[in-house]
């Protein structure tokens, strides 16, 4: 998986202005193939076509939330590996170590400049290329 | 021709337009549930759904140009958080700084209509 570019990433989002602006900017910006979904039933309907090289979720969604939305994705063979980045307007202590095992190899932490995502999703992608390393920070 | 970048920027100020348009309804929408939640606090998915409603706020607002909502509406959330603790340990719940918060998320969002009108007037 490591050796992948990034080139598809499953975005999960249930504020729809948000994850319009989300989906421009990596699609537009970042040059990605982007599957955009507002729920983790949306999400679990499209994974399998999509065969995601990341999956970037954000964390507080009514009903599943986003590590319950993983865990569910994570059973899907397609995703089953996947390094996942969560977005939050939270991280409390004790979340990243949790998140870790989960697959999640970063937080990017709300608010975000929509405009330099992409940037950010690749330097991610890079680091997990690289070293794999969860980032604590 | 323009360019991606300058796409998404006009996306991002059209949408920021859209949020603080919609700003005076949500802030009503909030307030009568904030007001619902506390008529009956150990209402727990009543607590949920406002919850989830001002967490999208705080993410939004800084988003789309709004950092002052993102941060009432973090405080309001802390409050929310911290009364719905005193009710899960039996204690009296004191309102007044969820109503407190929330008046302060109101200000901002008078605040941010009034340097919304006079970005129109200046145009």
């Amino acid at each position: 998986m490591r050796d992948r570019d990034l080139n598809r990433i499953l975005y999960v989002e249930d504020d729809a202005d948000i994850r319009k602006i989300v989906c421009m900017s990596l699609e537009m910006i970042g040059d990605y193939t982007v599957a955009a979904c507002g729920s983790c039933a949306d999400a679990l309907q499209v994974v399998d076509d999509f065969d995601p090289d990341l999956l970037l979720l954000d964390v507080m969604m009514p009903d599943v939330d986003g590590p319950s939305t993983l865990r569910k994705l994570r059973r899907r063979e397609t995703a089953a590996d996947a390094p996942a980045v969560f977005i939050t307007a939270k991280v409390q202590a004790g979340d990243m170590e949790h998140y870790g095992r989960l697959g999640v190899v970063d937080v990017i932490v709300k608010p975000f400049d929509p405009m330099t995502l992409s940037e950010r999703i690749d330097h991610i992608w890079q680091r997990y290329r690289n070293d794999g390393h969860v980032h604590t920070g | 021709m323009s360019t991606p970048d300058e796409i998404v920027a006009k996306e991002l100020t059209r949408l920021s337009a859209n949020f603080l348009e919609h700003l005076p309804q949500e802030l009503r929408a909030v307030e009568d549930e904030v007001t619902a939640w506390l008529d009956a606090p150990q209402n727990t998915r009543r607590f949920e759904i406002l919850s989830h409603r001002v967490h999208q706020l705080k993410g939004s607002g800084s988003t789309f140009g709004c950092p002052g909502i993102s941060r009432a509406a973090r405080m309001l959330e802390q409050r929310m958080g911290d009364l719905r603790r005193e009710i899960d340990a039996g204690q009296r719940p004191a309102t007044t700084d969820v109503e407190s918060a929330m008046a302060q998320l109101q200000n901002e969002g008078r605040r941010a209509q009034t340097r919304l009108r006079r970005q129109e007037g200046g145009k």
